[in-house]
Protein backbone atom coordinates (compact mmCIF):
# COMPACT_ATOMS: atom_id res chain seq x y z
CA UNK A 1 0.00 0.00 0.00
CA UNK A 2 1.38 3.35 -0.97
CA UNK A 3 1.59 6.19 1.50
CA UNK A 4 -1.10 8.05 -0.44
CA UNK A 5 -3.45 5.08 -0.14
CA UNK A 6 -2.85 4.73 3.58
CA UNK A 7 -3.54 8.42 3.95
CA UNK A 8 -6.77 8.19 1.99
CA UNK A 9 -8.05 5.35 4.15
CA UNK A 10 -7.07 7.17 7.32
CA UNK A 11 -9.00 10.27 6.32
CA UNK A 12 -11.99 8.58 4.78
CA UNK A 13 -15.37 9.32 6.25
CA UNK A 14 -15.81 5.91 7.76
CA UNK A 15 -15.70 6.21 11.54
CA UNK A 16 -13.94 2.88 11.98
CA UNK A 17 -10.34 4.03 11.48
CA UNK A 18 -10.97 6.52 14.24
CA UNK A 19 -12.60 3.95 16.49
CA UNK A 20 -10.15 1.16 15.77
CA UNK A 21 -7.64 1.80 18.60
CA UNK A 22 -10.50 2.07 21.08
CA UNK A 23 -12.21 -1.08 19.85
CA UNK A 24 -8.95 -3.01 19.79
CA UNK A 25 -8.04 -2.06 23.35
CA UNK A 26 -11.51 -2.68 24.70
CA UNK A 27 -11.80 -6.06 23.01
CA UNK A 28 -8.38 -7.25 24.11
CA UNK A 29 -8.71 -5.95 27.63
CA UNK A 30 -12.39 -6.40 28.43
CA UNK A 31 -13.83 -9.12 26.23
CA UNK A 32 -10.81 -11.40 26.38
CA UNK A 33 -10.59 -11.23 30.19
CA UNK A 34 -14.30 -11.89 30.35
CA UNK A 35 -14.00 -15.01 28.21
CA UNK A 36 -10.93 -16.03 30.17
CA UNK A 37 -12.88 -15.58 33.39
CA UNK A 38 -15.66 -17.84 32.14
CA UNK A 39 -13.09 -20.46 31.15
CA UNK A 40 -11.34 -20.11 34.50
CA UNK A 41 -14.59 -20.63 36.38
CA UNK A 42 -14.71 -24.21 35.05
CA UNK A 43 -11.21 -24.92 36.29
CA UNK A 44 -9.43 -25.00 39.59
CA UNK A 45 -5.82 -24.60 40.59
CA UNK A 46 -4.37 -27.82 41.92
CA UNK A 47 -1.60 -26.91 44.36
CA UNK A 48 0.09 -30.29 44.13
CA UNK A 49 0.60 -30.27 40.36
CA UNK A 50 0.69 -26.48 40.24
CA UNK A 51 -1.59 -26.51 37.24
CA UNK A 52 -5.17 -25.76 36.34
CA UNK A 53 -7.49 -28.71 36.27
CA UNK A 54 -10.88 -28.91 34.56
CA UNK A 55 -13.57 -29.31 37.20
CA UNK A 56 -16.75 -28.79 35.22
CA UNK A 57 -19.49 -26.94 37.06
CA UNK A 58 -18.05 -27.73 40.49
CA UNK A 59 -17.27 -24.07 41.19
CA UNK A 60 -20.80 -23.04 40.32
CA UNK A 61 -22.29 -25.75 42.51
CA UNK A 62 -19.98 -24.66 45.31
CA UNK A 63 -21.12 -21.05 44.82
CA UNK A 64 -24.75 -22.04 45.24
CA UNK A 65 -24.01 -23.91 48.48
CA UNK A 66 -21.50 -21.44 49.86
CA UNK A 67 -22.92 -19.67 52.92
CA UNK A 68 -20.01 -17.20 52.80
CA UNK A 69 -20.93 -16.20 49.27
CA UNK A 70 -24.54 -15.51 50.26
CA UNK A 71 -23.24 -13.69 53.30
CA UNK A 72 -20.93 -11.56 51.15
CA UNK A 73 -23.78 -10.87 48.75
CA UNK A 74 -26.02 -9.64 51.54
CA UNK A 75 -23.22 -7.52 53.06
CA UNK A 76 -22.68 -5.99 49.62
CA UNK A 77 -26.37 -5.21 49.23
CA UNK A 78 -26.63 -3.72 52.73
CA UNK A 79 -23.56 -1.59 52.06
CA UNK A 80 -24.97 -0.59 48.67
CA UNK A 81 -28.39 0.47 49.92
CA UNK A 82 -27.35 2.17 53.13
CA UNK A 83 -24.58 4.16 51.46
CA UNK A 84 -26.69 5.07 48.43
CA UNK A 85 -29.68 6.27 50.46
CA UNK A 86 -27.58 8.29 52.90
CA UNK A 87 -25.36 9.77 50.20
CA UNK A 88 -28.33 10.86 48.13
CA UNK A 89 -30.37 12.29 51.00
CA UNK A 90 -27.42 14.00 52.64
CA UNK A 91 -26.01 15.11 49.29
CA UNK A 92 -29.32 16.67 48.29
CA UNK A 93 -29.72 18.43 51.64
CA UNK A 94 -26.20 19.89 51.51
CA UNK A 95 -26.62 20.87 47.86
CA UNK A 96 -29.82 22.76 48.69
CA UNK A 97 -28.01 24.45 51.56
CA UNK A 98 -25.02 25.50 49.46
CA UNK A 99 -27.05 26.54 46.41
CA UNK A 100 -26.87 30.22 47.31
CA UNK A 101 -24.67 33.13 46.44
CA UNK A 102 -23.49 33.93 49.93
CA UNK A 103 -19.99 35.13 50.82
CA UNK A 104 -17.54 32.24 50.90
CA UNK A 105 -19.86 29.63 49.40
CA UNK A 106 -17.68 29.27 46.32
CA UNK A 107 -14.79 28.35 48.61
CA UNK A 108 -17.02 25.88 50.49
CA UNK A 109 -17.88 24.08 47.26
CA UNK A 110 -14.18 23.89 46.38
CA UNK A 111 -13.29 22.53 49.83
CA UNK A 112 -15.96 19.84 49.46
CA UNK A 113 -14.43 18.60 46.22
CA UNK A 114 -11.18 17.86 48.10
CA UNK A 115 -12.46 14.52 49.30
CA UNK A 116 -12.70 13.28 45.72
CA UNK A 117 -8.97 13.33 45.00
CA UNK A 118 -8.02 11.27 48.02
CA UNK A 119 -7.30 7.66 47.12
CA UNK A 120 -10.01 5.55 48.82
CA UNK A 121 -7.31 3.27 50.21
CA UNK A 122 -5.73 6.26 51.95
CA UNK A 123 -9.15 7.53 53.09
CA UNK A 124 -9.61 4.07 54.62
CA UNK A 125 -6.36 4.48 56.51
CA UNK A 126 -7.46 7.94 57.68
CA UNK A 127 -10.61 6.52 59.17
CA UNK A 128 -8.69 3.64 60.65
CA UNK A 129 -6.81 6.17 62.76
CA UNK A 130 -9.91 8.29 63.45
CA UNK A 131 -11.70 5.19 64.74
CA UNK A 132 -8.73 3.76 66.59
CA UNK A 133 -10.03 2.36 69.90
CA UNK A 134 -7.25 3.98 71.89
CA UNK A 135 -6.49 7.29 70.20
CA UNK A 136 -9.21 7.93 67.63
CA UNK A 137 -11.21 11.13 67.40
CA UNK A 138 -14.41 9.35 66.36
CA UNK A 139 -14.01 6.99 69.30
CA UNK A 140 -13.50 9.98 71.56
CA UNK A 141 -16.60 11.81 70.31
CA UNK A 142 -18.83 8.72 70.53
CA UNK A 143 -17.41 7.98 73.96
CA UNK A 144 -18.04 11.54 75.21
CA UNK A 145 -21.59 11.47 73.91
CA UNK A 146 -22.14 8.20 75.69
CA UNK A 147 -23.05 6.41 72.45
CA UNK A 148 -20.21 3.95 72.50
CA UNK A 149 -18.11 2.58 75.29
CA UNK A 150 -14.39 3.15 74.79
CA UNK A 151 -13.69 -0.53 75.33
CA UNK A 152 -15.63 -1.33 72.15
CA UNK A 153 -13.34 -1.10 69.13
CA UNK A 154 -15.56 0.13 66.29
CA UNK A 155 -13.88 -1.74 63.44
CA UNK A 156 -13.29 -4.92 65.39
CA UNK A 157 -16.80 -5.36 66.77
CA UNK A 158 -19.15 -7.28 64.56
CA UNK A 159 -22.16 -5.04 65.20
CA UNK A 160 -20.32 -1.80 64.36
CA UNK A 161 -17.60 -2.74 61.84
CA UNK A 162 -19.75 -2.24 58.74
CA UNK A 163 -20.93 1.12 60.07
CA UNK A 164 -17.29 2.07 60.58
CA UNK A 165 -16.46 1.25 56.96
CA UNK A 166 -19.61 3.05 55.78
CA UNK A 167 -18.50 6.16 57.65
CA UNK A 168 -15.41 6.45 55.42
CA UNK A 169 -17.48 5.68 52.33
CA UNK A 170 -20.14 8.26 53.13
CA UNK A 171 -17.58 10.88 54.12
CA UNK A 172 -15.72 10.51 50.84
CA UNK A 173 -18.64 10.31 48.40
CA UNK A 174 -21.39 12.51 49.80
CA UNK A 175 -19.48 15.56 48.47
CA UNK A 176 -19.55 13.91 45.05
CA UNK A 177 -23.35 13.82 45.23
CA UNK A 178 -23.39 17.42 46.43
CA UNK A 179 -21.40 18.56 43.40
CA UNK A 180 -23.65 16.70 40.97
CA UNK A 181 -26.84 17.94 42.60
CA UNK A 182 -25.50 21.49 42.74
CA UNK A 183 -24.79 21.36 39.01
CA UNK A 184 -28.35 20.12 38.49
CA UNK A 185 -29.91 22.75 40.75
CA UNK A 186 -27.98 25.46 38.95
CA UNK A 187 -29.40 24.41 35.61
CA UNK A 188 -33.06 24.52 36.70
CA UNK A 189 -35.23 27.26 35.16
CA UNK A 190 -36.29 29.97 37.63
CA UNK A 191 -39.76 30.79 36.22
CA UNK A 192 -41.69 27.87 37.79
CA UNK A 193 -40.27 28.77 41.20
CA UNK A 194 -41.23 32.42 40.85
CA UNK A 195 -44.75 31.44 39.82
CA UNK A 196 -45.03 29.09 42.80
CA UNK A 197 -43.82 31.83 45.15
CA UNK A 198 -46.52 34.15 43.92
CA UNK A 199 -49.06 31.38 44.50
CA UNK A 200 -47.81 31.19 48.05
CA UNK A 201 -46.26 27.74 47.98
CA UNK A 202 -44.09 26.74 50.94
CA UNK A 203 -40.46 25.86 50.31
CA UNK A 204 -41.18 22.21 51.12
CA UNK A 205 -44.02 22.16 48.57
CA UNK A 206 -41.74 23.74 45.98
CA UNK A 207 -39.07 21.13 46.70
CA UNK A 208 -41.54 18.24 46.37
CA UNK A 209 -43.53 19.53 43.39
CA UNK A 210 -40.84 21.31 41.40
CA UNK A 211 -37.24 20.64 42.40
CA UNK A 212 -37.52 16.90 42.88
CA UNK A 213 -39.30 16.11 39.58
CA UNK A 214 -37.03 18.41 37.60
CA UNK A 215 -33.98 16.86 39.22
CA UNK A 216 -35.04 13.29 38.53
CA UNK A 217 -32.64 12.81 35.64
CA UNK A 218 -29.73 14.21 37.62
CA UNK A 219 -30.60 11.93 40.52
CA UNK A 220 -30.83 8.95 38.17
CA UNK A 221 -27.34 9.61 36.79
CA UNK A 222 -25.96 10.01 40.31
CA UNK A 223 -27.57 6.74 41.41
CA UNK A 224 -26.21 4.90 38.39
CA UNK A 225 -22.64 6.15 38.66
CA UNK A 226 -22.37 5.82 42.42
CA UNK A 227 -24.33 2.57 42.48
CA UNK A 228 -21.89 0.86 40.14
CA UNK A 229 -18.96 1.87 42.35
CA UNK A 230 -20.75 0.98 45.56
CA UNK A 231 -21.49 -2.51 44.40
CA UNK A 232 -17.83 -3.26 43.79
CA UNK A 233 -16.45 -1.76 47.00
CA UNK A 234 -13.00 -3.12 47.80
CA UNK A 235 -10.50 -0.49 48.93
CA UNK A 236 -12.13 0.47 52.22
CA UNK A 237 -12.73 -3.12 53.20
CA UNK A 238 -9.18 -4.11 52.32
CA UNK A 239 -7.51 -1.31 54.29
CA UNK A 240 -9.91 -1.01 57.20
CA UNK A 241 -11.15 -4.45 58.22
CA UNK A 242 -9.93 -7.12 55.76
CA UNK A 243 -13.47 -8.44 55.83
CA UNK A 244 -13.54 -8.92 59.55
CA UNK A 245 -14.38 -9.27 62.30
CA UNK A 246 -15.53 -12.73 61.27
CA UNK A 247 -17.23 -12.17 57.95
CA UNK A 248 -19.24 -9.09 58.87
CA UNK A 249 -17.60 -6.80 56.31
CA UNK A 250 -16.93 -9.34 53.56
CA UNK A 251 -18.10 -7.84 50.32
CA UNK A 252 -18.35 -9.74 47.07
CA UNK A 253 -15.27 -8.06 45.57
CA UNK A 254 -13.20 -8.67 48.67
CA UNK A 255 -14.30 -12.30 48.92
CA UNK A 256 -13.43 -12.93 45.27
CA UNK A 257 -10.05 -11.29 45.69
CA UNK A 258 -9.29 -13.24 48.83
CA UNK A 259 -10.28 -16.58 47.32
CA UNK A 260 -7.98 -15.93 44.37
CA UNK A 261 -4.93 -14.36 45.94
CA UNK A 262 -4.95 -15.57 49.54
CA UNK A 263 -6.40 -19.06 49.18
CA UNK A 264 -5.21 -19.62 45.58
CA UNK A 265 -8.71 -20.79 44.61
CA UNK A 266 -8.25 -19.29 41.17
CA UNK A 267 -11.25 -20.87 39.58
CA UNK A 268 -13.59 -20.13 42.45
CA UNK A 269 -12.35 -16.55 42.65
CA UNK A 270 -13.13 -16.17 38.95
CA UNK A 271 -16.59 -17.64 39.51
CA UNK A 272 -17.26 -15.12 42.27
CA UNK A 273 -16.00 -12.14 40.30
CA UNK A 274 -18.04 -13.24 37.29
CA UNK A 275 -21.14 -13.46 39.46
CA UNK A 276 -20.56 -9.95 40.72
CA UNK A 277 -20.11 -8.74 37.14
CA UNK A 278 -23.38 -10.35 36.04
CA UNK A 279 -25.29 -8.83 38.96
CA UNK A 280 -23.96 -5.32 38.23
CA UNK A 281 -24.68 -5.63 34.51
CA UNK A 282 -28.23 -6.80 35.08
CA UNK A 283 -29.00 -4.18 37.72
CA UNK A 284 -27.37 -1.33 35.79
CA UNK A 285 -29.14 -2.19 32.55
CA UNK A 286 -32.49 -2.56 34.28
CA UNK A 287 -31.91 0.81 35.87
CA UNK A 288 -30.86 2.40 32.58
CA UNK A 289 -34.08 1.14 31.03
CA UNK A 290 -36.37 2.23 33.85
CA UNK A 291 -34.75 5.62 34.41
CA UNK A 292 -34.22 6.27 30.68
CA UNK A 293 -30.73 7.62 31.21
CA UNK A 294 -29.09 8.34 27.89
CA UNK A 295 -25.64 9.50 27.02
CA UNK B 1 -35.18 34.71 46.11
CA UNK B 2 -35.12 37.24 48.94
CA UNK B 3 -34.14 36.06 52.34
CA UNK B 4 -33.91 37.94 55.57
CA UNK B 5 -30.52 38.82 57.00
CA UNK B 6 -31.18 36.36 59.80
CA UNK B 7 -31.87 33.52 57.36
CA UNK B 8 -28.75 34.37 55.37
CA UNK B 9 -26.61 34.37 58.50
CA UNK B 10 -28.01 31.04 59.65
CA UNK B 11 -27.43 29.59 56.24
CA UNK B 12 -23.84 30.82 56.15
CA UNK B 13 -23.16 29.31 59.57
CA UNK B 14 -24.78 26.01 58.59
CA UNK B 15 -22.76 25.91 55.37
CA UNK B 16 -19.47 26.42 57.17
CA UNK B 17 -20.37 23.87 59.84
CA UNK B 18 -21.29 21.16 57.35
CA UNK B 19 -18.27 21.72 55.15
CA UNK B 20 -16.08 21.98 58.25
CA UNK B 21 -17.27 18.56 59.30
CA UNK B 22 -16.25 17.13 55.93
CA UNK B 23 -12.95 18.99 56.01
CA UNK B 24 -12.05 17.83 59.50
CA UNK B 25 -10.56 14.41 58.54
CA UNK B 26 -8.36 16.13 55.95
CA UNK B 27 -7.14 18.66 58.49
CA UNK B 28 -6.57 16.01 61.10
CA UNK B 29 -4.65 13.75 58.74
CA UNK B 30 -2.45 16.57 57.49
CA UNK B 31 -1.73 17.60 61.07
CA UNK B 32 -0.75 14.02 61.95
CA UNK B 33 1.92 14.29 59.25
CA UNK B 34 3.53 17.05 61.31
CA UNK B 35 3.37 15.25 64.67
CA UNK B 36 5.68 13.27 66.88
CA UNK B 37 4.42 9.86 67.93
CA UNK B 38 3.52 11.12 71.40
CA UNK B 39 1.17 13.70 69.90
CA UNK B 40 -0.52 11.06 67.75
CA UNK B 41 -1.00 8.52 70.52
CA UNK B 42 -2.72 10.61 73.11
CA UNK B 43 -6.05 10.32 74.86
CA UNK B 44 -7.99 12.52 74.53
CA UNK B 45 -6.84 13.09 70.93
CA UNK B 46 -4.93 16.34 70.40
CA UNK B 47 -6.46 18.55 67.74
CA UNK B 48 -4.35 21.70 67.59
CA UNK B 49 -2.00 21.87 70.52
CA UNK B 50 1.10 19.99 69.37
CA UNK B 51 4.67 20.88 68.46
CA UNK B 52 5.05 20.56 64.67
CA UNK B 53 7.88 18.49 63.24
CA UNK B 54 8.90 17.66 59.67
CA UNK B 55 10.57 14.42 60.69
CA UNK B 56 7.84 12.26 59.11
CA UNK B 57 8.39 13.91 55.73
CA UNK B 58 12.14 13.55 56.06
CA UNK B 59 11.85 9.85 56.73
CA UNK B 60 9.39 9.22 53.93
CA UNK B 61 11.22 11.21 51.30
CA UNK B 62 14.76 10.62 52.49
CA UNK B 63 15.65 14.29 52.60
CA UNK B 64 16.87 16.53 55.37
CA UNK B 65 14.97 19.74 55.78
CA UNK B 66 17.24 21.04 58.50
CA UNK B 67 15.35 23.30 60.89
CA UNK B 68 18.22 23.14 63.34
CA UNK B 69 17.99 19.46 64.14
CA UNK B 70 21.39 17.90 64.73
CA UNK B 71 20.76 14.33 63.62
CA UNK B 72 20.87 13.85 59.85
CA UNK B 73 18.41 11.74 57.88
CA UNK B 74 20.07 9.33 55.50
CA UNK B 75 18.35 9.10 52.14
CA UNK B 76 17.12 5.59 51.61
CA UNK B 77 17.48 4.87 55.29
CA UNK B 78 14.56 3.93 57.48
CA UNK B 79 11.80 1.49 56.71
CA UNK B 80 9.48 3.95 55.07
CA UNK B 81 11.59 5.64 52.42
CA UNK B 82 9.01 6.25 49.76
CA UNK B 83 10.33 8.75 47.21
CA UNK B 84 10.64 6.07 44.46
CA UNK B 85 7.03 5.04 45.06
CA UNK B 86 5.83 8.57 44.48
CA UNK B 87 7.77 8.50 41.22
CA UNK B 88 6.05 5.20 40.31
CA UNK B 89 2.70 6.85 40.85
CA UNK B 90 3.64 9.79 38.64
CA UNK B 91 4.98 7.60 35.82
CA UNK B 92 1.97 5.30 35.78
CA UNK B 93 -0.57 8.12 35.97
CA UNK B 94 1.16 10.28 33.34
CA UNK B 95 1.58 7.56 30.72
CA UNK B 96 -1.80 5.94 31.26
CA UNK B 97 -3.39 9.37 30.91
CA UNK B 98 -1.59 9.92 27.61
CA UNK B 99 -2.72 6.52 26.34
CA UNK B 100 -6.33 7.16 27.29
CA UNK B 101 -6.40 10.68 25.85
CA UNK B 102 -4.88 9.76 22.48
CA UNK B 103 -7.18 6.81 21.90
CA UNK B 104 -10.23 8.58 23.29
CA UNK B 105 -9.90 11.85 21.33
CA UNK B 106 -9.82 9.92 18.06
CA UNK B 107 -12.87 7.87 18.99
CA UNK B 108 -14.74 10.80 20.50
CA UNK B 109 -14.28 12.84 17.35
CA UNK B 110 -15.81 10.09 15.23
CA UNK B 111 -18.66 9.58 17.70
CA UNK B 112 -19.36 13.28 17.78
CA UNK B 113 -19.17 14.01 14.06
CA UNK B 114 -19.93 10.90 12.05
CA UNK B 115 -23.25 9.22 11.74
CA UNK B 116 -23.23 5.49 11.41
CA UNK B 117 -25.50 2.62 12.17
CA UNK B 118 -25.30 1.38 15.73
CA UNK B 119 -23.66 4.52 17.05
CA UNK B 120 -25.92 4.65 20.06
CA UNK B 121 -25.32 0.98 20.84
CA UNK B 122 -21.59 1.54 20.42
CA UNK B 123 -21.60 4.34 23.00
CA UNK B 124 -23.57 2.11 25.35
CA UNK B 125 -21.05 -0.68 24.88
CA UNK B 126 -18.17 1.64 25.70
CA UNK B 127 -20.03 2.78 28.77
CA UNK B 128 -20.83 -0.75 29.85
CA UNK B 129 -17.13 -1.60 30.06
CA UNK B 130 -16.98 0.80 33.01
CA UNK B 131 -19.54 -1.27 34.84
CA UNK B 132 -17.18 -4.21 35.13
CA UNK B 133 -16.13 -4.68 38.72
CA UNK B 134 -12.35 -4.21 38.86
CA UNK B 135 -12.02 -7.54 40.61
CA UNK B 136 -13.69 -9.26 37.63
CA UNK B 137 -11.04 -7.77 35.37
CA UNK B 138 -8.09 -7.91 37.76
CA UNK B 139 -8.28 -11.66 38.31
CA UNK B 140 -8.15 -12.76 34.65
CA UNK B 141 -5.75 -9.91 33.94
CA UNK B 142 -3.36 -11.34 36.50
CA UNK B 143 -3.20 -14.63 34.60
CA UNK B 144 -3.04 -12.99 31.17
CA UNK B 145 -0.24 -10.73 32.32
CA UNK B 146 1.55 -13.72 33.76
CA UNK B 147 1.48 -15.38 30.34
CA UNK B 148 2.83 -12.30 28.58
CA UNK B 149 5.37 -11.38 31.28
CA UNK B 150 3.59 -8.12 32.00
CA UNK B 151 3.22 -8.67 35.73
CA UNK B 152 5.15 -6.17 37.81
CA UNK B 153 5.92 -3.93 34.83
CA UNK B 154 5.16 -0.31 34.12
CA UNK B 155 3.77 -1.25 30.71
CA UNK B 156 1.20 -3.56 32.25
CA UNK B 157 -0.13 -1.13 34.84
CA UNK B 158 -0.09 1.76 32.36
CA UNK B 159 -2.17 -0.22 29.88
CA UNK B 160 -4.70 -1.30 32.51
CA UNK B 161 -5.09 2.19 33.94
CA UNK B 162 -5.36 3.66 30.46
CA UNK B 163 -8.14 1.26 29.56
CA UNK B 164 -9.88 1.75 32.87
CA UNK B 165 -10.17 5.45 31.99
CA UNK B 166 -11.22 5.00 28.36
CA UNK B 167 -15.02 4.99 28.82
CA UNK B 168 -14.90 8.15 30.90
CA UNK B 169 -12.51 9.88 28.50
CA UNK B 170 -14.51 8.94 25.40
CA UNK B 171 -17.86 10.08 26.76
CA UNK B 172 -16.48 13.25 28.25
CA UNK B 173 -14.51 14.26 25.16
CA UNK B 174 -17.51 13.48 22.99
CA UNK B 175 -19.58 15.89 25.05
CA UNK B 176 -16.88 18.57 24.68
CA UNK B 177 -16.68 18.01 20.92
CA UNK B 178 -20.47 18.15 20.69
CA UNK B 179 -20.26 21.70 22.04
CA UNK B 180 -18.22 22.79 19.03
CA UNK B 181 -20.66 23.53 16.18
CA UNK B 182 -20.46 20.88 13.44
CA UNK B 183 -20.98 23.62 10.84
CA UNK B 184 -17.34 24.58 11.29
CA UNK B 185 -16.30 21.08 10.22
CA UNK B 186 -18.72 21.04 7.34
CA UNK B 187 -17.59 24.33 5.84
CA UNK B 188 -13.98 23.21 6.15
CA UNK B 189 -14.90 19.92 4.44
CA UNK B 190 -16.46 21.89 1.58
CA UNK B 191 -13.24 23.89 1.33
CA UNK B 192 -11.47 20.60 0.68
CA UNK B 193 -9.89 19.98 4.08
CA UNK B 194 -9.60 16.36 5.15
CA UNK B 195 -11.20 15.00 8.30
CA UNK B 196 -7.75 14.56 9.78
CA UNK B 197 -6.81 18.18 9.09
CA UNK B 198 -10.07 19.43 10.55
CA UNK B 199 -9.55 17.28 13.63
CA UNK B 200 -6.00 18.49 14.16
CA UNK B 201 -6.27 22.11 13.12
CA UNK B 202 -9.78 23.04 14.25
CA UNK B 203 -11.40 20.66 16.69
CA UNK B 204 -8.42 19.81 18.89
CA UNK B 205 -7.39 23.44 19.52
CA UNK B 206 -10.97 24.45 20.21
CA UNK B 207 -11.48 21.62 22.71
CA UNK B 208 -8.20 22.27 24.54
CA UNK B 209 -9.84 23.14 27.86
CA UNK B 210 -12.05 20.06 27.74
CA UNK B 211 -9.15 17.79 26.87
CA UNK B 212 -7.11 19.22 29.75
CA UNK B 213 -9.97 18.61 32.16
CA UNK B 214 -10.40 15.04 30.91
CA UNK B 215 -6.67 14.42 31.27
CA UNK B 216 -6.71 15.67 34.85
CA UNK B 217 -9.54 13.33 35.76
CA UNK B 218 -7.81 10.35 34.14
CA UNK B 219 -4.65 11.27 36.02
CA UNK B 220 -6.49 11.37 39.33
CA UNK B 221 -8.30 8.08 38.75
CA UNK B 222 -5.00 6.40 38.00
CA UNK B 223 -3.39 8.14 40.97
CA UNK B 224 -6.06 6.85 43.35
CA UNK B 225 -6.53 3.37 41.86
CA UNK B 226 -5.80 0.54 44.25
CA UNK B 227 -6.96 -2.93 43.21
CA UNK B 228 -5.14 -3.29 39.88
CA UNK B 229 -1.81 -2.13 41.27
CA UNK B 230 -2.25 -4.36 44.31
CA UNK B 231 -2.92 -7.34 42.05
CA UNK B 232 -0.62 -6.78 39.10
CA UNK B 233 2.57 -5.67 40.82
CA UNK B 234 4.86 -7.36 43.30
CA UNK B 235 8.10 -5.56 43.99
CA UNK B 236 9.41 -3.44 41.16
CA UNK B 237 6.67 -0.85 41.25
CA UNK B 238 4.06 0.23 43.74
CA UNK B 239 1.88 3.31 43.71
CA UNK B 240 1.07 5.48 46.70
CA UNK B 241 -2.32 4.00 47.71
CA UNK B 242 -0.96 0.46 47.69
CA UNK B 243 2.20 1.30 49.50
CA UNK B 244 0.33 3.25 52.17
CA UNK B 245 -1.58 0.13 53.14
CA UNK B 246 1.74 -1.57 53.96
CA UNK B 247 2.47 0.91 56.73
CA UNK B 248 0.42 -1.25 59.04
CA UNK B 249 2.97 -3.66 60.48
CA UNK B 250 2.99 -6.22 63.23
CA UNK B 251 4.84 -3.80 65.53
CA UNK B 252 2.30 -1.05 64.99
CA UNK B 253 1.35 1.46 62.36
CA UNK B 254 3.65 4.25 61.23
CA UNK B 255 0.84 6.79 61.31
CA UNK B 256 3.10 9.82 61.07
CA UNK B 257 4.96 8.53 58.02
CA UNK B 258 1.77 7.39 56.39
CA UNK B 259 0.12 10.74 56.96
CA UNK B 260 3.15 12.46 55.44
CA UNK B 261 2.91 10.28 52.35
CA UNK B 262 -0.85 10.78 52.22
CA UNK B 263 -0.53 14.55 52.49
CA UNK B 264 2.07 14.54 49.73
CA UNK B 265 -0.30 12.48 47.59
CA UNK B 266 -3.35 14.64 48.21
CA UNK B 267 -1.99 18.16 47.96
CA UNK B 268 -0.77 18.09 44.33
CA UNK B 269 -3.93 16.30 43.22
CA UNK B 270 -6.03 18.94 44.90
CA UNK B 271 -4.16 21.83 43.31
CA UNK B 272 -4.67 20.27 39.90
CA UNK B 273 -8.36 19.67 40.53
CA UNK B 274 -8.86 23.32 41.47
CA UNK B 275 -7.59 24.27 38.03
CA UNK B 276 -10.30 22.24 36.31
CA UNK B 277 -13.01 22.65 38.90
CA UNK B 278 -15.34 24.13 36.31
CA UNK B 279 -15.29 20.86 34.38
CA UNK B 280 -15.13 18.57 37.40
CA UNK B 281 -18.78 17.57 37.63
CA UNK B 282 -19.05 17.01 33.93
CA UNK B 283 -16.09 14.69 34.14
CA UNK B 284 -17.27 12.73 37.14
CA UNK B 285 -20.65 12.15 35.55
CA UNK B 286 -19.06 11.35 32.19
CA UNK B 287 -20.67 14.32 30.56
CA UNK B 288 -24.20 13.08 31.08
CA UNK B 289 -25.20 16.34 32.79
CA UNK B 290 -24.40 19.19 30.51
CA UNK B 291 -23.58 22.23 32.59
Amino acid sequence: MSVAQVKRIAISDSPWPWLLPLVALLVVFTIYPLVYNVWLSFHEFAPRTRALKFVGVANWVQLWNDARFWGALSVTFVYFFVALVIEIALGMAIALLLDAELPGFGALRAILSMTLVIPPAIAGMMFLLLQDPQFGVVTYVLNSLGILDKSTPILATSSTALAGVLLAEIWQWTPFMVLIFLAGLRSLPTEPFEAAMIDGASSFQMFRRLTLPMMSRVIAVAVLIRGIDLFRVFDYVFTMTSGGPGTTTYTLSYYAWQQTFSFLKWGYGATLSLTSLVIIMVLANLFLRVAKVRW
Amino acid sequence: MHQSTFARTMRTIAGWLVVGLFFFPIYFWTSVAFRDAKDIFNWPPILFDFKPTVRNFEQVFGISLGFGRPEAVTPGGGNFYMAPRLLDSIIVAAFSTMLAIVVATLAAYALSRMNFRGRHQFVNWVLSTRMMPPVAVAIPMFFIFKQFNLLDTYTGVIIVHGIMNLPLAVLLLKSFFDDIPAEIDESALLDGASRWTIFRRIVLPMARGGIAATAVLCFIFSWTEFLFVLTLTQTSLKTVPVVSSTFVTSIGTAWGNMAALGAAAIVPAFIVILLVQRHLVRGLTMGSLKQ
